[in-house]
C-alpha cells in the first residue's frame, strides 16, 4: 500500500476510535511537521509545541477527516491553523527568528570552499528569514516538505496555477535578499 | 514561447516537473533570451542551495511528551465514557454519594495530586528540578488541555447523554477557560434538550465570575421556553448578584406568556436585586 494511503487509513481508523494509531502518524510525519514550523518560525521550542499542537487538534478534530482526504494535505491545513494561532498568541514578544537564528560566528577570512558555502548558507538563512511569511510558507512546502503543486494547492485552499506563480515570486525574492546581503558582506 | 509563459514554467522547471515538450520551448526561448536564461540560471542556484540547508532534528523530549499527552487523551475518553458499570455507578440515585459535589471535587483533586506526583518525578528524572518545574507546567497544561478537549468534544456529541456528560465534565477545567465557558453557554441557549440546558445552567456557576456570563445569561433567559430554566436561571441570576438582569426580569414578569410560577419567581428576583 503506498504510504499516502496508508496514512489515510490510517486516519480513518483514529477517527473511527482506535486513537492509537495516531501514535503510527505520530513516528512517520513529526519530524517533517517539526521541520516545517521551523523554517516558518525558526524557533525549536515553538516548533516542538506546535507539533504537539497539530496532534492534540488532530484528535480533537477527528470528527471532521473525511474519506478520500488526503491526510498529508489535511495534516498541513491543522499544522497551518495551528501555526497561525501560535503566532496570534505569541503577539507583542520577542519576533522568534530573531531569538534563534543567527548568522553563524565565522567572520575570519577563509579561502576554503567549505567555509564560502557555510557563509553562504548562513545568508542564505538570513535571507529565508527576512522573507514575508506566506512567501516563505510556499516556499518550503515546496522545496522543503517536498509536497506537489497541486497538494499545496490542496492546503491553501488555491488552483495550481497560483500557486506555481506564488512559488517564482517567493523564489525569486528569496534570491534578491540573498544576493543583497552578499553584496553588503562582500563590500 | 513569451517571457511571461517562462516565468509561469519557472516553479515546473524547478522542481524537475516540466514535461518534454514544455522543457524543450523552454531551452529554446532561453537560447534566444539571455535575460530569462540568466534569472532562470540565478533562481536554480538559490533553489539548490535551499536543498544544502540541514535537516534539524526535534528534541528528544518531543516523543515521549507526545506519548504521555496521547495517553492522557485516550484515559480522559475512556473516563468520560460511558461503560454499563460507570453508568450504573454514577446512576445510584441523583443523590448518590458518586454524583455528590463533594465526591467530585475529592476525585477532581486526587487526579490533580496524581498527576503532580507524575510530572514532577518524570520533571526530575528527565533533567533535574528546574527542568522539572517546567515540565510540571507542561503537564499541568497538557492535562488542562486534555480535559478541555473531552469537555468540548462531548459537549458537540449527538446523544443528549453525551452531552450531559460534557457539561459534567466542565467542572475539571480552568474557570478561566473561554472555549469551554462559550459551549457552556450556547448549551444553555441552544441545546434542544431541556436538561442538559439546565445541567449546563449549573455549570456555569463555576464561571459565574466572568463578564462574558454576566453580559449573555440575561439574554438567555428572554429564549428560554422552558418554565424549569427559566427558573433555574432566575436563581443563578439572584445568587451572581447580576444586576444587568434587572430589565429581563422585569420584561419576564409582565409578560402575559410566561409561566406563573416563573412570573412569581422573576418578582422574587427583582426584589432580591434591588
Amino acid at each position: 500500500m503506498p504510504e499516502t494511503r496508508a496514512d489515510n487509513v490510517l486516519m480513518q481508523k483514529v477517527r473511527d476510535g482506535d486513537l492509537a494509531k495516531m501514535a503510527v502518524l505520530f513516528e512517520r510525519h513529526h519530524r517533517a511537521l517539526f521541520r516545517y514550523f521551523l523554517r516558518l518560525s525558526g524557533n525549536r521550542e515553538f516548533s516542538e509545541d506546535l507539533v504537539q499542537d497539530v496532534y492534540f487538534r488532530m484528535l480533537k478534530y477527528r470528527h471532521s477527516y473525511r474519506d478520500g482526504n488526503p491526510f498529508t494535505s489535511w495534516m498541513y491545513q491543522v499544522a497551518r491553523n495551528a501555526h497561525l494561532d501560535g503566532v496570534q498568541k505569541r503577539k507583542g514578544e520577542a519576533p522568534l527568528f530573531e531569538q534563534s537564528m543567527q548568522e553563524p560566528a565565522s567572520a575570519a577570512p577563509d579561502p576554503s570552499e567549505i567555509l564560502r558555502r557555510r557563509q553562504d548558507l548562513g545568508l542564505l538563512r538570513r535571507a529565508l528569514a527576512a522573507l514575508p511569511v506566506e512567501k516563505r510558507e510556499v516556499l518550503v512546502l515546496s522545496r522543503f516538505q517536498n509536497l506537489k503543486y497541486q497538494q499545496i494547492a490542496d492546503i491553501l485552499a488555491c488552483d495550481v496555477g497560483t500557486v506555481k506563480v506564488r512559488v517564482y515570486r517567493a523564489i525569486k525574492a528569496l534570491s534578491q535578499i540573498f544576493f543583497e546581503l552578499a553584496g553588503e558582506k562582500a563590500s | 514561447m513569451t517571457c511571461d509563459r517562462v516565468k509561469e514554467h519557472i516553479a515546473d522547471y524547478l522542481a524537475g516537473a516540466l514535461s518534454r515538450t514544455e522543457a524543450e520551448e523552454l531551452d529554446e526561448h532561453f537560447a534566444r533570451c539571455a535575460a530569462c536564461k540568466q534569472e532562470a540560471a540565478a533562481l536554480s542556484e538559490t533553489w539548490e542551495m535551499l536543498g544544502l540547508l540541514e535537516q534539524e532534528q526535534p528534541s528528544a523530549q518531543l516523543r515521549p511528551r507526545f506519548y504521555q499527552s496521547l495517553e492522557a487523551y485516550r484515559q480522559g475518553l475512556e473516563s468520560a465514557a460511558p461503560t454499563p458499570a460507570r453508568r450504573r455507578f454514577f446512576d445510584w440515585g441523583a443523590g448518590g454519594w458518586a454524583a455528590s459535589p463533594a465526591f467530585r471535587v475529592a476525585w477532581s483533586a486526587a487526579l490533580l495530586i496524581v498527576g503532580i506526583i507524575a510530572g514532577i518525578g518524570a520533571g526530575q528524572w528527565l533533567a533535574g528540578r528546574e527542568r522539572g518545574r517546567a515540565d510540571l507546567a507542561g503537564l499541568q497544561d497538557e492535562v488542562h488541555h486534555m480535559r478541555q478537549l473531552v469537555t468540548l468534544s462531548l459537549l458537540e456529541q449527538q446523544s443528549a447523554s453525551e452531552r450531559l456528560r460534557g457539561v459534567d465534565y466542565s467542572s475539571r477545567v480552568d474557570q478561566s477557560d473561554t472555549q469551554v465557558l462559550s459551549a457552556l453557554l450556547h448549551a444553555v441557549n441552544h441545546d434542544p434538550n431541556v436538561n442538559v440546558r439546565l445541567a449546563a445552567v449549573d455549570a456555569l456557576r463555576k464561571f459565574a465570575g466572568s463578564p462574558s456570563v454576566k453580559g449573555t445569561i440575561d439574554q438567555s433567559l428572554s429564549k428560554q421556553e422552558s418554565p424549569l430554566v427559566q427558573l433555574a436561571l432566575i436563581d443563578f441570576i439572584v445568587d451572581s448578584r447580576d444586576k444587568t438582569a434587572v430589565s429581563s426580569l422585569a420584561a419576564l414578569e409582565r409578560s402575559p406568556t410566561a409561566d406563573k410560577n416563573v412570573k412569581e419567581k422573576a418578582l422574587w428576583g427583582l426584589s432580591q436585586l434591588q
